[in-house]
């Protein structure tokens, strides 16, 4: 009897003791790559010496969402031919939440594993993501100055067109991710079910229209970067003091949770009215009913595709044309400019983690994805903005993006211009989030709550 | 006398003799067979349940909390109205398919006795929703069920509703009949499946001997067949009900959000930014487990003293 | 033409109840009821067939307004089945991960519990309810409670994102529907053939290949289906334990649908083919196995 309830806990005391052990282990590092990792970030080495070692190391794994098949043929068709010239396979993982990268990423180095020794060279990245990495060290390096092509990115601090490279949802980038692409946020229309007229263009009319049409609007649901970004929006048309999205480019910490409430409470009542006319709400009786928050864009467009909702608010500029012409959208979509003042628009970078097993491969892979061939065929292809600036490309290669560049659907470069804002602050990422969840979602208690209960686990 | 009392299932003979070594083997003989089974399934599953439990009760020194043992979990659980109202959905979308689905299958199970043209293969078709992953039937309730899926716009081009709105919400909302019928379209050959070998195993004659004695088919069936399935009506229900309790990734796409069943919580909780989320939802995993196998325990024991009662009439 | 009230011919219900139990036949009622059902299983996929050849099929059109072959050529990426069966989709690395899986999880589960179900279904021992029980626990926990635990400690040791892991992983549900197989096929085999070959001297391994594997061969392929099927089909603990890395069938058609998706060209073209290992399979028990054997380990 004893022996048989021993054998049963013995593995698992094994198994115990193996985890505690892992988890108190410190993090090393192979010395080869830490020299590799010191030498390039010091500028000593040339570019030959990082093209030889990265076919030496041979293969390079980028993790991106994954959830454009679009995105997934372009990289597989473009990309890894190109990186395969270099003596490099190109490997994919496509997650479905870069946070998961992330947690990989910090999971790895909490077991021990160094520099050189993580599973993830390459990661597509941005906002909270990026400065929960950066806050915590876990960057390869200010590398991204290093590479041949930074010459196409304005990285002086002193020049005002360096801002979204040099700072990440305000937050400095320190040159530890590298531009990759960007994007506008913006609304889709189907024209056959709502005009251009009747179509709101901001916030007052949104309202408006969805009282007298209960149904037919909703919002990808937040912590989801396209649902955050709408509640952004929101918080931004609603600042009591009118200052749109300036005091939000303060800290979490610098802002302070009663300032917050102070900003925020105009937004998220706005969002608690609407509720209900959104498409599940109860409707005209006030009833709250069960509104319908998609998981993601992908989820959004399907509503849109399948008529239940009449417009549809994600990052994508050219994402309406290129929809059109897969086949996924009806033709008679088209764009509209919503909220017309405030269409937060921001960049997404290439970073690369401390422990990259690659870094060199990961290097050359920055470089390739930096390169104006590559952007442009990135443009061309799939419709995703440059992340290098345009501006310092010759004459010829700017005409190229002219020619390249998919239909804006109905609007032009400068109404979108004109509406531009730019995301708040990376440690504010989650304390808006966290509030949606709680006081939009959950009903916990009073927004002061939600705000302390977000702060608290931010 | 030795040899007469012994069980008949019992090693040959020579295992008998009181060699010293032999019966340190014999006696080492089954728990050796079972070891494989055993050690797999304490390792994995429930080495899986203790890490669970203990952290849910606050031991999770990998993400740097040491509570340990705290109530606070599952007290910040049991303390929200939200809660209860996931576990009075999760019991919904448990039972109710559970019972529908078992009714059909009866049902089927009986007809499926019977000769009838094309009988060869409905007995073929039947079983396909049991080979299939419950993903392709979320798929296929999406595709049908949706508000703009196949029979809303049927009913467009007939004229009998103007916009996806007319159509009845069938997915996204709580009243769950799309996750409902996910199970049910799953489940009802698998509960077929058990039902029909039992008849098939049992024969006629309990219930030609009742027709010869005058009851109709209904007091037939209600008296003779249907305490003859039982028990694998029964089997079947418990493992139908274990999984639709548990189950996740149905309620999560065809679900209606917040309040979500126990396991779309759970996975919520573990995915959430903070870290100390991830106890909470090691908290509603052990509530669900609890749940299910107390439901699961008090039906059968239920069933057996109903059994033991029957037996005595 | 029936002949009136002819009292030497009997009518269909004295017929029937000199039969004693009613007629064989499924009467209207039962071939409607059948009907429907066979109906309820089959109907769905059509709209997945066809969904698998639209290039455009949005609100209200009954029907794609443009067909996969008519884009072809224009649509400046592969679309539908050319990207299905593109190596950029995974589709065939997602099979060829699921069917690798369910075979050495089949191979393993079958290994770990033949030994097991042979002795419960022969020997009389303590606890052997117990451990009946205890076998029967992984089915009424629910797979989501097992995969948040044992997620952490996977990552711990580097299991996560690994076939071993995933292997080991699905060993969870198999092996309970194996041992219940097994066991009722030992429980229908008498040992009587062991014995004889023993007093006829044949050592214990030659009784085991020559006599006893022969006569439960049937039953272990049987249970071993079982276990490929449920192996196949498995997608929360694939998900949580592949952690992205490794994906098979099941965890890519998830990917594709979980948006709420539309169920687009790919999307429906992806879930016809997840069907294909299930259906394979159903032929397969079809013209070799009884249902009985399924429902052994279940049934009274």
């Amino acid at each position: 009897m004893l022996t048989s309830i021993l054998r049963r806990i013995a593995p698992l005391a094994l198994l115990i003791a193996f985890v505690t052990g892992a988890a108190l282990a410190q993090p090393t590092g192979t010395p080869e790559a830490e020299a590799f990792r010191e030498a390039f970030l010091a500028g000593e080495l040339a570019w030959d010496d990082v093209l030889e070692r990265a076919a030496e190391e041979g293969e390079v794994v980028w993790a991106h969402w994954g959830g454009s098949e679009n995105l997934n043929t372009w990289i597989d068709t473009v990309v890894a031919p190109s990186m395969a010239e270099y003596g490099v396979t190109l490997r994919t993982s496509r997650v479905t939440n870069t946070r998961d990268v992330v947690d990989l990423i910090l999971a790895e180095t909490a077991a021990g594993r160094g520099v050189g020794e993580g599973s993830v060279d390459a990661i597509w990245i941005n906002g909270e993501n990026f400065f929960t990495l950066s806050s915590q060290g876990l960057n390869f390096g200010s590398f991204a100055d290093l590479v041949p092509n930074a010459e196409y990115i304005h990285f002086d601090p002193d020049n005002p067109a360096s801002g979204p490279n040099l700072f990440d949802f305000g937050y400095p980038t320190n040159k530890e991710e590298i531009p990759w692409s960007g994007d506008q946020y913006m609304c889709a229309i189907d024209t056959a079910r709502l005009s251009r007229e009747d179509a709101p263009s901001d916030f007052a009319e949104l309202e408006a229209w969805l009282r007298e049409n209960p149904g037919r609007f909703t919002y990808v649901r937040p912590p989801q970067y396209n649902g955050n970004t709408f509640v952004q929006s929101v918080l931004y048309a609603h600042n009591p003091d009118g200052t749109s999205f300036a005091p939000f480019q303060l800290s979490a910490d610098a802002l302070g949770a009663e300032e917050f409430l102070h900003l925020a409470r105009p937004g998220y009542e706005y969002l608690q009215r609407i509720e209900p006319f959104l498409l599940g709400g109860g409707g005209a009786d006030g009833q709250r009913g069960s509104p319908i928050y998609p998981e993601d864009q992908n989820g959004l467009e399907a509503l849109f595709i399948n008529g239940e909702i009449d417009m549809a608010c994600q990052f994508g500029m050219y994402n309406t044309a290129v929809s059109v012409e897969t086949g996924s959208f009806p033709e008679t979509a088209e764009n509209v400019i919503f909220p017309s003042d405030g269409m937060i628009k921001n960049k997404n970078f290439i970073g690369v983690p401390i422990n990259a097993p690659n870094p060199a491969a990961a290097m050359v892979l920055a470089n390739l994805l930096a390169s104006p061939e590559n952007q442009i065929s990135k443009l061309g292809a799939i419709g995703y903005v440059l992340g290098i600036d345009a501006d310092l490309l010759d004459a010829e290669t700017q005409a190229q993006i002219d020619e390249v560049a998919p239909s804006l659907m109905g609007i032009t470069y400068d109404e979108l211009g004109a509406a531009t804002v730019p995301d708040t602050n990376a440690s504010l990422v989650n304390v808006i989030e966290g509030t949606w969840i709680e006081f939009i979602e959950r009903r916990t208690g009073t927004l002061e709550e939600s705000i302390e209960a977000a702060y608290q686990g931010r | 006398m030795q040899s007469a009392s012994l069980p008949p299932s019992t090693p040959p003979s020579g295992a008998r003799r009181a060699s010293g070594r032999r019966t340190w083997m014999r006696r080492l003989y089954v728990p050796l067979m079972l070891a494989p089974v055993v050690l797999t399934i304490t390792t994995l599953f429930v080495g899986a349940l203790v890490v669970a439990l203990l952290q849910s009760f606050g031991y999770a020194p990998l993400y740097g909390i040491n509570e340990f043992p705290t109530f606070k979990y599952y007290g910040s659980l049991f303390s929200q109205a939200g809660f209860w109202a996931s576990v009075g959905l999760t019991f919904y979308y448990a039972i109710v398919p559970t019972i529908v689905g078992t009714i059909l299958s009866i049902y089927l199970a009986l007809a499926l006795r019977r000769r009838f043209r094309g009988k060869g293969f409905v007995q073929f078709v039947y079983k396909l929703p049991l080979m299939i992953p419950y993903l392709v039937g979320v798929a296929v309730t999406i595709v049908l069920f949706g508000n703009g899926g196949i029979i809303a716009r049927s009913l467009y081009a007939i004229g009998l509703i103007e916009t996806t709105r007319d159509f009845p919400r069938l997915i996204y909302s709580h009243a769950g009949w799309g996750v409902m019928f996910v199970y049910v379209w799953k489940q009802v050959p698998f509960t077929t499946l058990i039902v029909y070998s039992v008849l098939m195993g049992l024969g006629r004659e309990s219930e030609e001997a009742a027709a010869t004695l005058g009851a109709n088919k209904w007091q037939t069936f209600w008296h003779v067949t249907l305490p003859q399935i039982m028990p694998g009506i029964v089997s079947a229900t418990i493992i139908v009900f274990a999984f639709n309790f548990g189950s996740f990734e149905i309620p999560f796409i065809l679900g209606g959000g917040f309040p979500n069943t126990l396991p779309v919580e759970a996975w919520r909780a573990f995915e959430d930014a903070d870290y100390s989320r991830r106890l909470r939802a090691m908290a509603i995993v052990m509530v669900i487990g609890l749940m299910s196998g107390a439901v699961l325990f008090v039906y059968l024991w239920t069933y057996r003293r109903f059994e033991r009662l029957r037996g005595r009439q | 033409m029936r002949p009136a009230a002819d009292a030497t011919v009997a009518t269909g219900a004295q017929r029937r109840r000199r039969r004693g139990l009613g007629s064989d036949r499924l009467g209207p009622f039962g071939r409607f009821y059948v009907t429907i059902m066979t109906g309820a299983v089959l109907i769905p996929f059509l709209p997945l067939i066809v969904g698998s050849f639209a290039f455009r099929w949005t609100w209200p059109d009954l029907l794609p307004s443009t067909w996969w072959w008519e884009a072809r050529g224009t649509a400046r990426l592969p679309q539908g089945w050319d990207y299905i069966f593109s190596p950029v989709s995974r589709v065939v690395e997602s099979t060829g991960n699921t069917l690798l899986i369910a075979i050495i999880v089949t191979l393993l589960c079958t290994l770990i519990s033949l030994p097991a179900a042979r002795v419960i279904a022969r020997e009389r021992f303590r606890g052997k309810s117990f451990i009946e029980f205890f076998l029967l626990t992984p089915l009424i926990i629910p797979e989501i409670a097992v995969g948040l635990g044992i997620l952490v400690t996977f990552i711990q040791l580097g299991l996560a994102g690994t076939y071993l892991g995933i292997v080991l992983v699905h060993l969870i549900p198999t092996i309970p529907y194996m041992v219940r197989v097994l066991t009722s096929v030992f429980q229908g085999l008498s040992s009587d053939y062991e014995e004889q070959a023993r007093v006829l001297g044949a050592g214990p391994l030659k009784t085991l290949v020559h006599v006893t594997v022969p006569m439960i061969l049937p039953g272990i392929i049987a249970g071993g289906l079982f276990a490929f099927l449920i192996s196949s089909n498995i997608f929360l603990l694939t998900f949580f334990i592949g952690r992205g890395q490794i994906e098979t069938l099941p965890t890519l058609l998830f990917s594709r649908v979980s948006g709420g998706g539309a169920l687009d060209a790919v999307a429906a073209g992806v879930a016809l083919i997840v069907c294909v290992p299930g259906i394979v399979l159903l032929i397969i028990t079809e013209r070799f196995i009884k249902e009985e054997v399924f429902a052994k380990g279940f049934g009274g």
